[in-house]
């Protein structure tokens, strides 16, 4: 992706619109403002922003912290304040998820292929990839990780979320017009548009797409002039004044065995997929890390997902 | 278990303010979703019960689809079911009174000091309404609906049209309304012939029907109504929205009610007869409008006055107020609570006596109906509303209402003065609303 890393400036009704890729999906950050100088401004402060950690927490780019840590099997590895951090909070997701949310758990993903088949890994090739996956024997401090060999991190879970929730920093820090960033559907908002007007997110039914939000301006033009996107026979307008949004689960990663639907969604204690889970969660919260950590907590806890949610007492829009 | 999930929410917060950093984090604030192409559904049930009066209960089913283009299909069934007793319109007296159904099937005793109210009151209506609104031009959005409604004895059609016009960036809208309803009439026992004496006695008498019919004018009557609606809307600034209307309705046609009598009295206020009342066929009634939304930082204050005349002069001025308090948490799972206040203040119709005395020449037109007499009125209520799974929204209303009718100087022979001739009505409306 690093060949294909240009910002492209588009004028809109009342603004301008920013778009490039990272993270392998497309992203767009569109400021509430005329001056062309500007947008481009912001549009690259925050790119840069979400290349760079793409850059730091891929894990399929070997110079990648992550990598380096991933790679470093059996030794202790330095790290920064950022990436402490972010380990940090990860470990308070799976104290939080009782164990069920784990970075750790990205090496079954060796076993479980969620391409639409009806290949299912054997109960043995799960246990054995299991002895790999437990946040507890992680060893972590403000300077250094160590962890066993075999094992693995992923910041996947929050990576994505995290860089909207930076980018939304860095827009702050720069203007104070009206900003929404939007990384692949997970996305957040620095306020209101001008005249205390919300912005109008569309989210598309998973079935369609699920790695993309479509923003527009108003309703009328999303269901009028975005195409095929619109012809989507559920999309679903929220209007955001503050805060952020992330989508969990995607209807095109799955495994069909004996008429058993098995989402990608992985239960890091027993290596299996969690069953009937619904398809997508979209969680409203005041950060985009986490709202997709609450969405992916729910959707770990299969038909109990919109229980949760609600006994949490928090805003959301479940597919199923 | 619910204290220590409740805790989750707390805990990220924490958890993301220390990879954040402190005051970056804000909250959330989302408003109702939809989903484009679907149906959307408003649901309501209403209970009104005036104390030891009529007490109604009504279903609403709001349906509204949009297209493609913006066009927007809102189809609305209502069904309200009405009973209870319901004032007559004639005076209290010391003794008991009898008085015959509208219908002229029978009669019913009303105790010495009590206000006569006729307990045979109940119907049930059925009406729906169909709307259809699309841009016509940029800028430019018609509608156009149908109307009919449909109780035991009445009937009501109308067609409906507006035009509405957006200019400054659709900081000002202007629009233009029109309305017209033919409403046909045919109460049970005929209309009755305006100042004939109620028939009372022996219905079951061979020459009662003959008699009763002898009061009766015919079987039906019908009304027209034309309403002119000149709107006007402004966004004063990112705070305020303001809205003025001025509307013109013309009715004619049958106006009187065919239920309601007046007492003559003697010099002594002791009732002598009944009579049915009469009332002018034609009516012309203007009024205008003000509304101000006024955005506090997370409170909505909507405030609304009209004062209305008529022809016949009836003035009234309405005061409604509805003041917004959200409390949504910081993960904008949201509820709200909205006070609400209204009064309202009425002067006589010029044809309004609350009896007719015997010595005193029989006026052209007159009705005792309270309803057009002077009086105040207030509702104080509180809705209490949330957001639910999926977006969808749940609200309860439960409001009080007292109209108070008030004497316009009429003076009170005899034993009127011991009598209330001016009951004041309280009702509680209660209502549970669903939108998905």
């Amino acid at each position: 992706m690093k060949n294909n890393r240009a910002v492209t400036l588009t004028q809109c009704q009342d603004g301008h619109s920013l778009n490039f890729q990272a993270m392998a999906s497309a992203c767009e950050v569109i400021i509430q403002s005329s001056d062309q100088q500007l947008a481009k401004e912001l549009g690259n402060i925050i790119a840069n922003e979400v290349w760079r950690i793409e850059d730091k927490y891929s894990r399929y780019d070997q110079n990648s912290v992550c990598s380096d840590i991933n790679n470093s099997a059996g030794q202790t590895v330095s790290i920064d304040e950022e990436t402490y951090l972010l380990l940090n909070f990860a470990e308070q997701c799976y104290q939080l998820s009782d164990g069920l949310f784990d970075i750790t758990s990205g090496v079954l993903r060796k076993v479980w292929r969620f391409d639409g088949s009806n290949k299912l890994p054997t109960s043995t090739q799960v246990a054995k990839y299991l002895s790999y996956v437990g946040w507890r024997k992680v060893q972590f401090d403000q300077q250094q990780i160590t962890f066993v060999k075999g094992m693995e991190i992923d910041f996947g879970g929050i990576g994505k979320e995290y860089a909207v929730d930076r980018a939304i920093i860095l827009a702050k820090q720069l203007t104070d017009l009206p900003v929404l960033v939007n990384l692949g559907g997970d996305l957040a908002v620095t306020g209101a548009r001008l005249n205390n007007a919300p912005w109008q997110v569309a989210i598309e039914h998973p079935d369609v797409d699920s790695t993309e939000a479509n923003i527009e301006r108003n309703i009328k033009k999303s269901s009028t002039e975005s195409g095929i996107k619109s012809n989507s026979p559920a999309d679903m307008i929220i209007s955001l004044k503050s805060g952020a949004l992330a989508t969990s689960g995607d209807a095109r990663r799955y495994l069909l065995n004996k008429g058993k639907r098995y989402s990608h969604v992985l239960n890091a204690k027993t290596g299996w997929p969690i069953e009937n889970a619904p398809r997508s969660i979209t969680v409203v919260a005041p950060a985009c890390i986490q709202a997709g950590i609450l969405a992916t907590m729910a959707l770990l806890q299969g038909d109990n997902a919109e229980q949760f949610l609600s006994e949490q007492e928090i805003k959301f829009w479940s597919r199923r | 278990m619910k204290t220590e999930k409740t805790n989750i929410k707390a805990a990220l917060t924490i958890a993301t303010a220390a990879l954040l950093g402190g005051n970056t984090v804000a909250h959330a604030e989302t408003t109702a979703a939809k989903e484009d192409n679907s149906w959307e559904f408003d649901s309501a049930f209403l209970f009104y019960s005036e104390t030891d009066r009529v007490s109604a209960s009504e279903v609403i089913l709001n349906a509204k689809k949009s297209f493609e283009d913006d066009e927007i299909l809102n189809l609305k069934l209502t069904v309200d079911a009405l009973t209870g007793a319901s004032a007559n319109g004639a005076v209290a007296q010391p003794t008991v009174q009898t008085f015959t159904r509208p219908s002229g099937n029978g009669q019913y005793d009303i105790a010495p000091g009590d206000t006569p109210l006729d307990d045979t009151f109940h119907d049930t209506r059925v009406q729906l309404n169909a709307q259809w609104t699309q841009a016509v031009a940029d800028n430019l959005t018609a509608s156009g609906g149908v109307h009919i409604s449909k109780e035991y004895d009445y009937l009501s059609l109308g067609v409906n049209g507006n035009i509405a016009m957006d200019f400054d960036r659709k900081n000002s809208t202007v629009s233009l309304g029109f309305s017209h309803f033919q409403d046909t009439f045919t109460p049970e026992g005929g209309i009755p012939k305006p100042f004939a004496s109620m028939l009372i006695g022996d219905s079951s008498a061979p020459t009662w029907d003959d008699e009763f019919a002898k009061t009766r004018l015919g079987s039906d009557d019908d009304k027209t109504t034309t309403d002119l609606l000149l709107g006007f809307t402004q966004v004063i600034n990112r705070r305020m929205i303001m809205q003025f209307n001025y509307s013109y309705s013309m009715v004619d046609g049958y106006l009187t009610d065919p239920f309601k009598i007046l007492t003559i009295v003697d010099d002594n206020g002791i009732a002598q007869d009944y009579v049915y009342e009469s009332r002018p066929d034609s009516r012309v009634k203007q009024s205008i409008y003000a509304q101000s939304l006024y955005h506090f930082d997370t409170n909505v204050l909507d405030v609304s006055y009209r004062y209305m005349w008529d022809d016949g002069e009836i003035t009234s001025h309405t005061i409604d107020s509805r003041f917004t308090i959200p409390l949504s948490d910081s993960f904008s799972r949201e509820s709200y609570i909205q006070p609400h206040f209204r009064f309202y203040q009425q002067s006589a119709a010029d044809f309004y006596q609350p009896f007719i005395l015997a010595s005193e020449p029989l006026p052209v037109f007159a009705s005792a109906d309270y309803r057009i007499g002077e009086m105040t009125a207030f509702t104080i209520g509180l809705k209490y509303g949330l957001l639910v799974n999926n977006g969808h929204e749940l609200s309860f209303r439960l409001e009080y209402y007292r109209q108070t009718p008030t004497d316009a100087g009429f003076d009170e022979p005899g034993v009127l003065k011991e009598v209330d001739l001016y009951p004041s009505v309280d009702a509680m409306i209660a209502q549970v609303s669903y939108s998905f």
